[in-house]
Order: C-alpha cells, then structure tokens, then sequence
C-alpha cells in the first residue's frame, strides 16, 4: 500500500508518468528518500553529482558565478546534465530543508535505456519546451468540455397552440424566424420541422388549414439549459437530430442547432467576423466584447497557441475599426488620409482590449482640420463599443496624432535630434504602427523616411535600445516567491520579459529596415538576415509565445485593468512554472546579446 | 555508569534465557552504523489481547531513509479485525489473503532488523507487541537500543516553552517538523514518517 502511494507521488512528476508499470515498480526498489539541513552544497563543478535528485519537500538553488541560476521546489527534479555529462558549471544549495528521492546514478543512466525518458532528459531547451507545451494541451481540455448550453447562442422558438392552422402556424414561425414550430399540447409540446411539412402537407396534399397538431411529431428531445453542452451533442448524434429543444425548469427557452452547436465547439469567430459585417450602427458593434473574449476563452482552452489567437483577435479588431471609419468618415476623405493603430495593436498582439494607440495621417496638401469632426466621432465610437482610453492620450481625438505627411516627417527629425522620454516613447508606438483604414501608402512613405533617417545612426539606436535594461528580470525575484519569503506575491509579465523582447526586437527591426510589425514575424525576419541563428530565433519565438499566453490567462482573470500585467506565480500550474523559468532565462540571453549588439555597456 | 551496568545485567539475563541460538545475533555489537524504524498496524490497543496485522520497517543509515530496502509483512490472524480498528489501518479480512504464519512472519522481522538500534513513535507498545510473539518462540524479548522519536521531540521542544503543555500526537509533530504527509496509515508509510522526523530533529542545523 505505501509502495503505492509513492508511486503516486513518483508518477505524477513528468516525465516519470511515462515508465512503464513495470520500470516504475523497479525503480521504486532503486529510490531511497534523504535528508539535507539547509546549506548543504549537494555537488557543484568540484564535487561530482552521485544521484538524481526529486524533492518531496523544501527547496534547492543553483548558482552559477555566485548568481542564482535556477530554482527547484517540490516537485523537481534535478540535475540530469551533472549526471549525463559528468560535470557541470552550477553549484546546487539547498535553500530550505530537503527532504528527496534519490536515484543513484548508475541506476538514472540505466533509465535513460528508456526512449521517452531519454528524449525528455538529453533535448535542448526547444525540443524540451515544446513538450512540456504538449504535455500542458492534453491536460488543459477540460474547461471546453465543460462548457454548459447556457453559453451558447439559442434561437428563439416559435410556440404555437395545437389547433392553430398550419397556414398561421408557419406565418408566425416566419416572423420568429425559427427553424421549427413547437405545438403547446396538453402538458407538453409536440414538433413540427421541414420534413413534417414536407411529406406531411406538400406530398400528401394536406389542407394548410387543418390544426398543426395533426402533422407533429409527438415526441420532442429536449435538454435542460444547466446541462452540458457536450450532451447535447451526444444527444443530436445519439438521435440523429439537428437541433433539441433547451428548457428550463418545464418551460422552452430556445432551440439549440447543431450548426451553433458545432461552429462554436470549432471556433465562433465566423459569427462575430459576420456580424461585424452586418453591423449598421455603433450599438450593433457593442455586444462584440463578450463574443470576442469567448472566442479567446475558447481557442485558449483548445491550446491554440496566443499568437494565432492574437492575430484572430487583430483581425477582427480591423474589422471594427474599418466599419467604425467609414461611419465617421465621408466617402471623399477616406482616401486622402490613413488611420493607423500603433502598440500592440498595431503588432497585431493585443488578445483582451487593452487601451486603444491610434492616429490619422493626412495627405499634404489636405486641410487637417476638416478630419476633426470625424476624428473626434470616430473616437466617442470606440470608446462606446467597449475599447479603453489611451493612458498617454494616444488617440485620433489628439490634436497630436492627427496630422498630415510633412508635419510627422518634422516630428521624426525631432525625434533623432532629441531623444528624451517621451520622444522615446513616442517613437516605439509609431514604429509599430499598422494602417487599418485610408490610403496605406501614407504609412509606408512615412516608415521609409524613417528608416531613411536612423540609417547608420548607431548612437541614437543604442540610446533606444538601452530601454531594454530598464528592468530586471525577476527570475532570483521569481524563485522568491516560490519560497513563499517574500511579500510581493505578485509578478510584471510585462516589465519582467515581454517588454525587453518587443522593444529589443522592435529596435533590431529598426536597424534593419524590416517594415513588419508583429514581433514573431519579426524575429523571422531577423532570422532570414542572419542577424539571430536558427536556434536562437526558435528560443527567442517559444518564450514570448510562453510569456503572452501565461499572460492572456492573466488576463482572462484579471478584474481591473491595471491587474492584466500581474501573476502570482503560487498560482501557477507546476509546467507554467517551470516554462515561465525557462522563459525568463532566455529573455536574460536576449538581454546580453543587446548588450553586446549595441555595445550598451557603453553607452551612458 | 551504575545506569549502564543495570542494562548489562538486564541484557545479559535476557540473553541467559535464549532458547534458540540462531538468533543470538540479536545480542551481537551492532556494526552496520544502521537504524531500523519500524511500525506494527494491530486489531486494537491491548497487548495482551491484540494481535498484530502488519509490520513495516526501513532502515536509516547517516542522512539516508533507504526506502529501496522496505520491510513489510502481512500477518494471518487467529480472530477477525474489529471493525473500529479498520478504520485506522485500513487492513480488512480481505486484505489479509497474503499474509503469513506470524512465527515465519516474527522471524523475517527478526533478520532484518538484527542487533540495528530501533527507532519509533510510542515504540514501547510496538516492541511490546512483538514481545508478545517471540518470549514464547525464542524465550526472549527485543534486547535491541531503542530510541523514541516523541522523547527527543519533547526534549527540543521543551526548551522553548517550558511551562508548556506539549502536544506529542503524530500528525502534530509532522506538521511542526514541516513534514510532509505520506497520507495513509500504514506500517511502512509510518516508519518512513518517524523517519524522517527522526532525520529531521537529529540532523537539522541549529
């Protein structure tokens, strides 16, 4: 029994649920537990690793150069490299009494013998990621089947009373616009469909005026509105139906079709895409919020990666903005100006609304005051339709993003001239920037002269790039909160990782003219030109893939806005975590390549 | 040292009454440098009537529980198990088709813990438990070192709340001792427990 229990803890570790019954049960006679006081040094370059360590309670550091490398708290394993390799650079403490398994190492080479052991253990940092990423999918379907049919869109139904005429029957159902007729009969409800109607009426020559009821089908499949939606389906494929009727406690509440029911086990965001094309005004575009973050919801728990929801999520956001414009914006002027939208927006990263960055150039020669009117509806429609405010006032209702060609040429020559804070700032939003309405070729003239003018301006490229050590990455920050000393219990995605990888990157693509926009595509191109390897670029894309998507699940709980860049990482699942050390660590690499890159150790 | 001579005579006597020598070894100086913590799982509380169901066992050698080398035993019994004691043990009538003669059974046990110091929580009333078994086999009872895990809790404890009262339950010291709970009670789960209790309060750096 308690060899069981043991095994429980053992199986639960990846990659350990892999053995085989039989290899876990040899293993378990190979394993003893031991126990470390604080501040013994396990085995360091000098001291070689004699067994595989798992810790049933406390914690270890690694340093490396006296700085805390990693950290591993219940749970972990350590270090399969000092074992395989015979050596390695860290030095491994432990930081809070130790209680482990130990599997001496002839015994943890003999597991290696195991292929997916062994593959888990000898891959490199992307290989072993993409793993865990996998490992992490499999586990995360639950929340989509869990989902209830009140969720969903139902359509409304059409009730009628059993000795209706058919005739009137169908003149109601058409006004409801529903797909079926349901007949009030005695103390239940009686269906008629197409095919009723059909072999019923048309084939049989039946008189429209006879009452409903005569060519129902009596028995009705119905489902509660608290059941599952993933019963439902059951039910329509159990019953060879296209829709079920949805009734809560004994009343019907709609019908629920099987076309809905499919599309948003798919995705829904065909329906949303529609209904954006359909809107005729700013209230019709108003309830697009809550679809949209189900959409999200909904992808997220499918384990479609963040930046394909992302780029969904933009796409429809153009969309908005597209029908928001040509409401604001009379015909005429549509081409002789762009609106644009910059930040993360404009990289096409934004997943939950975060503030809305956006600006109008106007074509020179074009009276800019004849855009302040639209401009200013275009910006009360926003707002309406649910997107936040600009912090920073970065908004078409700014008289400053509202200008035309030569007067953003003069503000970029101010920009290389004097690079203070806001310039700076200023300068990152605009380099971002996509064109989602009007005259593209406004934009991309501008981008040219950008690029035109910090060519070889290595000292105003370094100066920008220096905001990349503007904050530290808190992965010694990190493994304090996993030791539970710390009071923060929160952590700044935002400032601890993402914003040093899209500014780092951003700053590259700068350098080298890429006109794309969207961080990964960036660091494709940055790839194509030599400027990273293969391996660094894969690294560089699965990290901030990493970072975004913890983030959107912060964000998909967050309450306030100012909550969205937050985690606590005690809340994280044990693979966020260790993806998210993982993560950190690269975004260190990243941080000396633009050290040396831009010789920032240089730069005062 | 009148203390120590006391425990020799006792010793001594205990191993005049030796019937069978195969197990003199239990006398021997120990030299493996190992520790044996052991737990029985029993029908009830009293020696005298009670029998026991299992045993559990595992050895600690310097900072070293190893549970690659458990011992545990199943015991056939001569009445069925009171219900209320299930509940503690979770050992049923059923769960018992494996167990063993409780002579062949007491005799492994036995050989495995040889003349190793035993360490455990309320080991009085284990080794009494077992005492009961070999006097009438052997003509002996465990003439091994025995340490109690609570008396050396109660010692470190006591010294910083003096006047206080101090609460010597098992799951009580695991907790202070920021243990983890192993979860079910079983011999073996609660030998490795004392263990590490045992590992924790005599190896922790002050």
């Amino acid at each position: 029994m308690s060899i069981l229990d043991q095994r429980k803890l053992i199986e639960s570790i990846h990659p350990f649920e892999l053995l085989s019954s039989s290899v876990l049960d040899d293993l378990m006679k190979k394993m003893d537990i031991a126990y470390y006081p604080k501040d013994t040094l396990l085995f360091s370059k000098n001291l070689p690793s004699i067994a595989f360590y798992i810790i049933i309670k406390g914690s270890v550091a690694e340093y490396i150069d006296g700085e805390i490398h990693n950290f591993f708290g219940q749970g972990d394993s350590f270090d399969a490299d000092a074992l395989i390799y015979g050596n390695t650079e860290g030095k491994f403490v432990v930081d809070e009494d130790l209680i482990c398994y130990e599997i001496k190492k002839d015994d943890f080479i003999a597991l290696l013998e195991n292929k997916d052991v062994q593959s888990y253990f000898l891959q490199d940092f992307v290989t072993r990621h993409q793993q865990l990423k996998d490992y992490n999918t499999a586990s995360d379907l639950t929340p989509f089947l869990i989902s209830k049919v009140n969720e969903i869109y139902l359509h409304n139904a059409c009730i009628v009373d059993a000795d209706t005429s058919i005739y009137d029957a169908l003149k109601k159902q058409k006004e409801l616009k529903s797909s079926v007729i349901l007949v009030r009969f005695k103390d239940t409800y009686a269906i008629v469909t197409d095919t009723n109607l059909k072999e019923r009426v048309l084939l049989n020559g039946l008189d429209v005026k006879t009452p409903i009821i005569e060519i129902a089908t009596r028995n009705v499949i119905s489902i509660d509105i608290n059941d599952f939606l993933f019963n439902a389906l059951l039910l329509m494929t159990h019953n060879s139906i296209k829709r079920v009727v949805v009734m809560k406690e004994g009343e019907v509440k709609g019908i629920l079709e099987q076309l809905d029911l499919l599309s948003y086990f798919a995705n829904h965001s065909h329906l949303a895409a529609v209904q954006i094309d359909k809107a005729k005004s700013v209230d019709d575009l108003k309830n697009l919020q809550k679809d949209l973050k189900n959409i999200i919801l909904s992808l997220d728990a499918k384990g479609v990666k963040v930046r394909y929801i992302t780029k969904l999520i933009s796409s429809l956001n153009t969309k908005i903005y597209k029908k928001v414009f040509e409401m604001c914006v009379d015909g005429d002027l549509r081409d002789k100006c762009a609106l644009i939208v910059m930040g993360s927006e404009g990289r096409e990263e934004q997943s939950i609304m975060t503030d809305q960055d956006n600006a109008l150039i106007v074509k020179d020669g074009i009276d800019v005051e004849l855009f302040f009117e639209p401009m200013m509806k275009l910006n009360r429609f926003l707002l309406d339709i649910g997107f936040p405010p600009c912090k920073g006032n970065v908004m078409v209702s700014n008289e400053f993003y509202r200008r035309d060609e030569s007067n953003y040429r003069k503000l970029i020559d101010e920009w290389i001239v004097t690079l203070d804070e806001i310039n700076l700032q200023n300068l990152s939003v605009f380099l971002d920037a996509k064109c989602v309405s009007g005259d593209k070729a406004l934009l991309e003239g501008l981008k040219n002269y950008l690029f035109e003018s910090f060519s070889a301006r290595d000292d105003v490229l370094a100066h920008i790039a220096k905001a990349v050590l503007n904050f530290e990455t808190p992965l010694s920050l990190f493994s304090g909160f996993v030791l539970e000393k710390n009071h923060h219990n929160k952590l700044d995605l935002k400032k601890g990782g993402i914003f040093a990888l899209v500014h780092g990157i951003r700053t590259l693509s700068l350098e080298y003219k890429i006109d794309v926009t969207n961080t990964i595509e960036r660091i494709k191109s940055l790839n194509n030109r030599g400027i990273f390897d293969k391996t660094f670029a894969t690294e560089l894309i699965e990290c901030f893939d990493t970072l975004s998507s913890i983030r959107l699940k912060a964000m998909l709980e967050a309450k306030t806005l100012d909550e969205i860049n937050y985690i606590n990482p005690k809340h994280l699942q044990k693979i966020d975590m260790d993806l998210l050390k993982d993560s950190f660590r690269v975004v260190n690499k990243f941080k000396k390549f633009m050290i040396f890159h831009f010789h920032l150790n240089m730069v005062g | 040292m009148l203390f120590s001579f006391f425990k020799k005579w006792k010793k001594n006597r205990n191993f005049s009454n030796l019937k069978d020598k195969e197990f003199a070894f239990l006398f021997d100086e120990d030299t493996s440098g190992e520790f044996v913590v052991f737990d029985t799982e029993t029908t009830g509380l009293d020696p005298k009537q009670d029998e026991i169901l299992s045993i559990g066992a595992v050895k600690i050698k310097d900072n070293k529980i190893l549970t690659s080398k458990t011992f545990e035993i199943y015991l056939r019994n001569s009445k069925n198990i009171c219900s209320k004691s299930i509940a503690i043990h979770h050992i049923r009538q059923c769960d018992l088709v494996d167990a063993i003669d409780p002579k062949v059974a007491i005799k492994e046990f036995l050989h495995f813990i040889g003349a190793r110091t035993l360490i455990g929580y309320y080991l009085e009333f284990d080794v009494e438990m077992i005492n009961k078994y070999i006097k009438p086999m052997i003509g002996v009872t465990l003439p091994n070192e025995m340490i109690e895990v609570s008396e050396i809790y109660f010692e470190k404890t006591i010294t910083l709340i003096p006047q206080g009262n101090i609460d010597l339950r098992f799951d009580t010291i695991l907790k202070n001792c920021d243990l983890p709970n192993m979860g079910v009670h079983n011999a073996v789960n609660d030998a490795i427990m004392t263990a590490m209790i045992y590992l924790k309060l005599t190896k922790e750096k002050k």
